[in-house]
């Protein structure tokens, strides 16, 4: 079973994360794929207290790349959460192949244009998805579950269109 | 007894909500700053928060509604280093008494109040003859 959710969210672990998907997909572990966290040990800390009830696992983009086959064969489901597009781009050139991201949130910050309510992107988020997109990997844009799942690509015209894709 | 200061950090409104409703019980409140997470990144909000509980003196307490969350994330980061409590799930008991008792206790006698009171105040009550 393993990997259920695979998601791009500036925030890492949040409400929408523990309460609307972990509520409906149930994961037994939370991967935190983020280099600046796994080096710090007051932030592994702080999200491993995030939940009560989820094994929390902060980790390296190496770590985590190292880590992906053997977690996909594991018993129960698993959340992968990485802060932006730059470390999933990073996460798949280290060889861990992540078939699609949910983009549940790229909040405004200076420099970033607005692509949709919760999604802001600059030159270098661009730059990476459309790595990402050029190798297959599907990017979704859904805070939670009950929201409709739209293509990032079809709300930024920039990214082009994937065959496939912007119907959906 | 020098008043604890207060920060409500919440979802959406709820915390303008929250004090809205206290002002129906309580009367007009003043010196309590409020924050929603709305549109913010982990940092931005983070700063925020950091940016108002700086301006503390002694220590206060930051209410947050519920554990886990991006603004309880960002209230503990924020606190880290400073005389600051983090109080999750907060609700209208919780406010109130709040309100009525900041300048009457320090600041972690005054949180471990408000916990109590929060917790005792979510009771399950069946009606007679149900």
């Amino acid at each position: 079973m393993s990997w259920i959710l695979h998601r791009i969210d500036d925030r890492l672990i949040h409400g929408q994360v523990l309460i609307a998907w972990g509520e409906r997909l149930h994961p037994k572990r939370i991967w935190v794929v983020d280099d600046a966290s796994a080096a710090n040990p007051w932030e592994r800390e702080l999200l491993a207290t995030s939940s009560t009830e989820i094994e929390v696992r902060v980790v390296t983009v190496l770590e985590a790349a190292a880590a992906y086959a053997e977690e996909a064969a594991a018993a129960g489901g698993a959340f992968l959460l990485v802060r932006d597009l730059a470390t999933a781009q990073g996460l798949a050139a280290s060889g861990a192949p992540v078939p699609a991201y949910n983009v549940g949130g790229l909040h405004y910050a200076p420099g970033k244009d607005k692509v949709h309510d919760y999604v802001y992107l600059d030159a270098g988020d661009r730059a990476a998805a459309r790595w990402l997109l050029a190798r297959g990997v599907a990017l979704h844009v859904q805070d939670v579950p009950a929201s409709r799942p739209l293509p990032l690509e079809s709300l930024d015209a920039s990214l082009g269109s994937v065959p496939g894709e912007a119907s959906r | 007894m020098a008043r604890v200061p207060g920060l409500l950090v919440t979802h959406a409104d709820l915390a303008d909500a929250l004090v809205r409703a206290a002002e129906r019980v309580y009367g007009p409140v003043e010196e309590l700053e409020r924050l929603s997470n709305e549109g913010l990144s982990r940092h931005a909000l983070e700063d925020a928060i950091a940016e108002r509980v700086g301006a503390w003196s002694n220590g206060g307490i930051v209410f947050i509604d519920f554990w886990g969350g991006s603004c309880f994330t960002c209230g503990m980061s924020a606190a880290r280093g400073r005389e600051v409590v983090v109080l999750t799930g907060i609700n209208l008991p919780t406010l109130l008494d709040y309100l009525h008792n900041r300048d009457r206790f320090g600041v972690v006698e005054l949180a471990e109040r408000l916990r109590a009171k929060g917790q005792d105040s979510v009771r399950l009550q069946r009606a007679p003859g149900a």
